[in-house]
């Protein structure tokens, strides 16, 4: 493939203290591709997507947003410097995350928090941000919860605002972490819901997760990460069908029975 | 009767005079340790260099008891600094500085509680931490601190009768001045205890609503 990858992932390596949580990962997400991580506690893939979006800066490597480093910015002497804050806060627009614990802001309504940042960071108006908000609610179907606080809502409700939240600024990649490991099976189904119909509308995502259902599903590739590596990567069919490592197949037997 | 219509109503102009005083003197107060409180707080948690003077301030503000602290602005302050130039001025300046330590550990406490995640989300969609702080941070503090710094103000409310020590006449300070032109102490000091309760009670009545209210509304804020 030619075309510039929307997210690039170069040797990236993490410590915290002595801890090495990632041990050099590299990989490629291309425009409309969905990417599951998946991998016991512990692996790194939590901390590998929060690298993605910069809360963590990686310790060695780099991350590529459609070919603009994130790290580092460099000048036409080819000398390069870590990127300022305001620069990643920037870059961090076209990376719409979805956290675990949903992190909706409980004293703006639901329609307050989805369009927060396109009218505060993006500098819609309030209407237009409004009919976008309303839009981006649509697609989660919870347009008729827009002025509820989010604390009457469900956990999977807060998980589909969450969403709308995050594609409302439209970002080019969607990142999820987790995204129902804090919801009771049935509002699960809900939330998974959803992103199968972003797959659908080909929106670009890497999704930590322990649903393999849904990885194998939904995922055009697999990646399992284990101690800081990517262990095995591949389309789903294959990983799934015929794993190659041993460590996979002790990890997807815990699910498989 | 006749006693409390001679010893308490007819002396009302001077009681009311007095309530006067002491609600402005706790209004002033009240406002500059909101602000006072917040300063200190975002100083000791976000301005690394002035974070030990920040400290400091807020425990000498918790750690002295309010009279010290009255006499001190009263008498010590004019000679240190030139200021304050009125009795009045020191009486507000005291309680606010009081209040101040106090709210400034509230204000950390309702910072720190929100969960890390509010601020990732934020950043996630690429707000500044200027734009953090103003739109998520400081509402949700505002909200889960209400109840304790509507608190604070009944504390502010109950501390001013001190301030009848320097000669600032409020509420206490008329009350004591008419008990000591006839000696007949009961009749006034019930009818001005029975002044503080209905303010406090009022105050604190209030504040219970609010935080109610945010409850209810926002599923946050603690009682």
């Amino acid at each position: 493939m030619s075309e510039v990858p929307t997210i690039r992932v170069v040797d990236v390596h993490k410590r915290f203290g002595s801890l090495e949580v990632l041990k050099g990962v590299s990989f490629e997400v291309h425009r409309g591709n969905v990417v599951s991580m998946i991998g016991a506690s512990g692996s790194g893939k939590s901390t590998l997507l929060r690298c993605i979006n910069h809360l963590e800066t990686p310790t060695t490597g780099d991350i590529f947003i459609e070919g603009e480093s994130l790290c580092f910015r460099g000048d036409a002497a080819g000398s390069r410097a870590p990127r300022p804050l305001s620069e990643i806060n920037r870059m961090r627009r076209d990376l719409g995350t979805v956290f675990q614990q949903f992190n909706l802001w409980p004293h703006m309504t639901v329609l307050g928090n989805v369009i927060e940042a396109p009218n505060r960071v993006r500098g819609l108006s309030r209407k237009a941000a409004a009919q976008l908000g309303g839009e981006c609610l649509a697609r989660v179907h919870l347009e008729d919860k827009a002025l509820e606080y989010p604390a009457r809502l469900s956990g999977g409700q807060q998980q589909r605002v969450a969403i709308a939240r995050a594609l409302a600024m439209q970002p080019k990649v969607m990142l999820f972490d987790e995204p129902t490991s804090s919801l009771d099976p049935e509002l699960t189904d809900e939330v998974l819901g959803v992103m199968r119909e972003l797959a659908a509308d080909g929106t670009t995502m890497i999704v930590v997760t322990h649903e393999m259902g849904f990885a194998r599903e939904v995922s055009d590739r697999v990646m399992f990460l284990h101690n800081g590596l990517i262990e095995e990567e591949g389309p789903p069919d294959q990983m799934f069908g015929a794993p190659k490592s041993e460590r996979f197949r002790q990890f997807i037997a815990k699910y498989l029975y | 009767m006749g006693n409390w219509q001679r010893l308490v109503w007819n002396q009302r102009d001077a009681l009311f005079s007095g309530l006067v005083v002491t609600v402005e003197i706790c209004l002033i107060a009240f406002a500059c340790a909101i602000v006072g409180g917040l300063l200190l707080c975002l100083i000791r948690m976000y301005v690394r260099p002035l974070r030990p003077v920040a400290i400091v301030l807020i425990e000498f503000f918790r750690a002295t008891p309010i009279l010290v602290q009255l006499l001190w602005v009263n008498y010590a302050w004019p000679a240190l600094f030139g200021w304050p130039d009125t009795f009045f001025t020191a009486a507000w300046v005291a309680l606010a500085l009081q209040s101040s330590g106090y709210l400034a550990e509230t204000f950390r406490g309702g910072i720190e509680a929100i969960p890390r995640g509010h601020r990732e989300a934020a950043y996630s969609v690429g707000m500044r931490p200027m734009l953090v702080f103003r739109r998520i941070i400081l509402p949700q503090v505002a909200l889960s601190t209400a109840p304790s710094i509507v608190n604070q103000f009944t504390v502010i409310v109950k501390s001013s009768t001190l301030v009848s020590v320097i000669t600032v006449q409020d509420l206490m300070f008329e009350s004591q001045r008419i008990v000591n032109i006839w000696y007949e102490p009961i009749e006034m000091l019930t009818a001005t205890a029975a002044i503080y309760i209905i303010i406090v009670f009022l105050v604190s009545t209030a504040g219970k609503a609010l935080s109610d209210m945010l409850r209810r509304r926002f599923g946050i804020a603690a009682a």
